[in-house]
């Protein structure tokens, strides 16, 4: 039985453990056949920036585990265009190939999927 | 209708009450709750060293006693129960530590837990931190 599961990555990559956390259930759950969704929206758009590292705060840097997604067959990767315009990063190349969703998509994006999970 | 919940909210956030409160009206309204998964912050539930003033809500005591009469699966996720300090018997011992602290009732396992919970359950809902 697989479910269509929708991940929203909403919390910056450093602030504490909860992005990767939320990282690892997702890849637990693709691992298990189900087919895995992951939106970034919020805060969660910074996991996205390309020039990011994690070492001089001494972590994992976030970017380089989210690149890994492609080995779980996730590859429906969304961002939220608000979130970044609010955040000044409308411009910019992301370092993951996320499809940018106006407002009004989000609510379909939503509908289609079985379960979210975000915290 | 058959429940699952994830916490992930730490037990002095108001989540962390709404979740025992949502579980226990499901269960009287009939539901089944197949599985409580604990996860990031919300593994702070199975710390059996949890010491809240008496006139203050004992969580950690509530999920144990509400999983003891209702058979309620209490799963804490092994990697976020490390990082945070809470750990069974065979862990610390693994881990060298000088002792445990994972509560009666609370078992350690993995994300995989997690996965199947979200694929049984007919509703899935998380208590957010």
């Amino acid at each position: 039985m697989s479910k269509r599961l929708l991940f929203i990555q909403h919390r910056p990559p450093y602030s504490d453990d909860r992005a990767t956390e939320l990282l690892d259930a997702l890849l637990v759950a693709a691992a298990f056949g189900q087919t895995v969704t992951v939106l970034f929206q919020d805060d969660g758009v910074w996991q996205l920036l390309r020039e990011q590292n994690g070492q001089a705060l001494e972590r994992k840097t976030l970017l380089a585990q989210l690149q890994a997604l492609g080995l779980y067959d996730v590859e429906r990767l969304y961002v939220d265009q608000q979130s970044l315009q609010e955040r000044g990063l409308g411009s910019l190349t992301l370092g993951l190939p996320a499809t940018p969703l106006a407002a009004g998509e989000i609510a379909p994006l939503l509908a289609e999927h079985d379960l979210v999970l975000r915290f | 209708m058959n429940f699952a919940l994830l916490v992930t909210a730490a037990p002095g956030q108001e989540n962390a009450w709404h979740a025992l409160r949502f579980c226990e009206a499901a269960l009287n309204c009939g539901h089944r709750v197949a599985r409580v998964f604990f996860y990031a912050d919300g593994i702070h539930h199975a710390n059996a060293l949890h010491s809240p003033p008496q006139d203050e809500p004992d969580l950690h005591r509530a999920w144990a006693r509400l999983a003891e009469t209702h058979g309620l699966e209490l799963i804490v996720c092994v990697a976020a129960a490390l990082r945070r300090g809470v750990l069974d018997a065979d862990t610390a011992r693994r881990q060298e530590k000088p002792t445990h602290n994972l509560g009666a009732g609370y078992t350690i396992s993995g994300l995989g837990q997690l996965a199947e919970a979200m694929i049984e359950a007919d509703r899935f809902v998380t208590f957010a931190g």
